[in-house]
């Protein structure tokens, strides 16, 4: 392949990529319209605009701006936050099966939660639910590390994750174990469902600043996550300082799932999946994964969000369990297709 | 529900052959909504322990009165042990805890959970046979019946649609205490408007879209110790049911159908006045 034909293969490639990134772009635009469309009560298109610009009347305004506007700003971000996480976690560990909650990062920020709730030590919409949610989400990711080691293969990663993950899990149910009161243990285990539902911009504000910042954390070690794929030494010696990589890795990702499972429970797997389905478009480049990923995080949850509003039930789905419905098996997969790596694992 | 008097009739009669000597028969109670009726209908001396919840603030109008009482444990061990006359349970209790206790021969008078202002009536004159002591109950009923004839002189001119609505925005349908309260004073429960007859979660939307006259919730204030609560008090809401658009009824006075009714309306009707005027 001579110079020429190498420069317009990876030019084919970029624009590829931007497509992609755009088309996305648009899905998510998309997304968040209907998103503001659709719910219990009918509100035509047209009176949805102009309810959302301060036109119509009072009831329209209310449901479209203090109602729906929160829920799709929460979905978009909290979709978004999670798929950027898992794609920067993919890309820390070189290891396409990495996400928050394999990692029991969500859940050890619910336990955090929780545990505020059913102490009552806070209003729920205090500042003091994402900040316990966070530092219980660093302290299950840095665990997690700390115990797999610095080279931990694909096995010793998922088994410590289900550890981790399970222990949260314990923690929480002791906390609804010894809590006296039966609606507290009811209010979580609604809330541990994970859901988009009646959020308000106080829910917004709550979550917001610290998702934006685990954002631009991740996102400011694009480069880091690039010359790492050439293996830990060759990124060392060309400047990258990985371990504190990987602690701004974890911050990022703790600030961004902490603030976000504070404010709507646990909303597992988009982490996983949203990296999985740019690669293909993308290719395996972590740093140019990184902004797909997000956008595509925010276009599956929207989308969940928009499904469980639809979907005739008798009693509303939570998006949470949407997510991990669709999510788990997607897992299955692909530990299917990464079996021989997994076997390799083992022998 | 005159079916339950008769139980307790039939009950009670066969067992003060036994117990008549004494004064008055000796009752344990094993529910929060029966502790009420006990505390208010029979003699302390008759009271020999009282439910695990008799003492929560939270549930039990008469929780300050209860305090002279042993607490219960909710399981059947104690209750064998203080060997009452009378077991004063709900058909909503563990339903093995009731078998074992009947097992073990002791006399337990079940009490539903009443859903109409006329069922509650009943089963203060079903309690005051039990206790025996139908004059108190007669007293009690008659308390309830002008507290209901004040409450109707404040609404019943108005016509107000209320829609009763509770933590994650739950609302009690028709065949409700809260509902069979509110027709009888003459105010419409607007649970019926948005589909939710036999009750059920309501959605902020259909709330706001359908604007009530006002909301009757059981606590004031701001605070939102879980999501539930902060239902009730997402912006959406507060806009068009501020404090003044609010109906404050305390869990207490609505949870059990007891005496305690003949309160929640006095409350009902002062409320009434508050957000009116």
């Amino acid at each position: 392949m001579s110079v020429q034909d190498f420069a317009l293969a990876a030019e084919v490639a970029a624009r590829r990529r931007w497509g992609a990134t755009a088309a996305l772009f648009a899905l998510v635009v998309l997304l968040c319209v209907l998103s503001l469309g659709i719910g219990p009560v009918r509100v035509s298109p047209l009176a949805v605009i102009e309810a959302l610009f301060g036109g119509g009347s009072d009831v329209a305004q209310v449901i479209v701006r203090e109602i729906r506007l929160p829920r799709t700003i929460l979905a978009f971000a909290i979709g978004g936050i999670l798929g950027l996480s898992g794609a920067a976690l993919q890309g820390l560990l070189r290891n396409p099966l990495a996400s928050p909650s394999l990692f029991g990062a969500p859940q050890s920020a619910a336990f955090g939660a929780v545990l505020v709730i059913a102490l009552g030590l806070a209003d729920v919409r205090s500042y003091a639910l994402p900040v316990v949610a966070i530092i219980a989400a660093f302290g299950s990711v840095f665990a997690l590390l700390a115990i797999a080691g610095r080279n931990a293969g694909l096995l010793i990663l998922i088994l410590a994750g289900l550890a981790i993950s399970s222990f949260a899990g314990a923690a929480t149910a002791l906390v609804m174990n010894l809590s006296g009161n039966p609606f507290v243990v009811l209010e979580i285990a609604f809330w541990l469902l994970g859901s988009l539902e009646d959020r308000s911009f106080q829910h917004v504000a709550l979550a917001l600043p610290f998702i934006i910042a685990g954002a631009a954390v991740l996102l400011s070690q694009a480069s880091a996550f690039r010359t790492l794929t050439l293996g830990e030494e060759a990124a060392q010696s060309l400047g990258v300082d990985v371990a504190r990589l990987r602690l701004l890795v974890i911050t990022g990702v703790a600030l961004g799932v902490g603030g976000a499972v504070a404010v709507t429970g646990t909303i597992g797997f988009i982490g996983l999946v949203a990296p999985h389905l740019m690669r293909p478009v993308i290719g395996h480049d972590p740093a140019r994964l990184l902004v797909p990923s997000a956008l595509s995080g925010s276009a599956l949850l929207l989308a969940a969000d928009i499904a469980v509003r639809i979907i005739p039930s008798t009693s509303d789905i939570k998006v949470g369990v949407l997510t991990s419905i669709i999510g788990v098996p997607f897992f299955l997969y692909l530990i299917m297709r990464e079996r021989r790596a997994l076997g390799g694992g083992v022998a | 529900m005159r079916m339950w008097r008769l139980v307790a009739v039939v009950a009670v009669w066969s067992m003060s052959c036994a117990a008549a000597s004494a004064g008055g028969l000796r009752i344990v109670s094993m529910n929060v909504c029966s502790d009420q009726l006990v505390l208010s209908l029979a003699d302390p001396d008759q009271i020999l322990g009282l439910s695990r919840f008799s003492r929560d603030t939270w549930q039990s109008w008469a929780a300050e009165q209860a305090k002279s009482y042993p607490r219960l444990s909710g399981e059947a061990e104690d209750v064998l042990l203080l060997k009452p006359d009378v077991v004063v349970v709900s058909l909503f209790d563990k339903r093995a805890t009731r078998d074992l206790l009947k097992a073990q021969g002791l006399h337990l008078v079940e009490f539903t959970v009443p859903r109409t202002l006329d069922e509650v009536k009943d089963q203060i004159r079903a309690m005051g046979d039990v206790v025996q002591h139908p004059d108190r109950a007669q007293a009690e009923i008659a308390r309830l019946d002008a507290a209901i004839a004040r409450a109707r002189t404040v609404a019943s001119a108005h016509h107000y649609r209320v829609l009763p609505l509770e933590r994650r925005g739950f609302v009690s349908g028709d065949r409700s205490l809260i509902s069979s309260l509110l027709a009888a004073t003459g105010l419409t429960n607007a649970a019926g408007e948005l589909g939710l007859d036999a009750g059920g979660f309501a959605s902020l939307e259909a709330i706001v879209k359908l604007r009530p006259d006002f909301i009757l919730v059981s606590e004031a204030g701001d605070r939102a110790e879980d999501e539930g609560r902060a239902f009730l008090l997402h912006p959406a809401l507060e806009r068009f049911y501020p404090a003044e658009k609010r109906i404050v009824l305390p869990e207490r006075l609505t949870v059990c159908g007891g005496v305690m009714l003949a309160d929640a309306l006095d409350r009902l009707t002062e409320e009434l006045q508050r957000v009116t005027r």
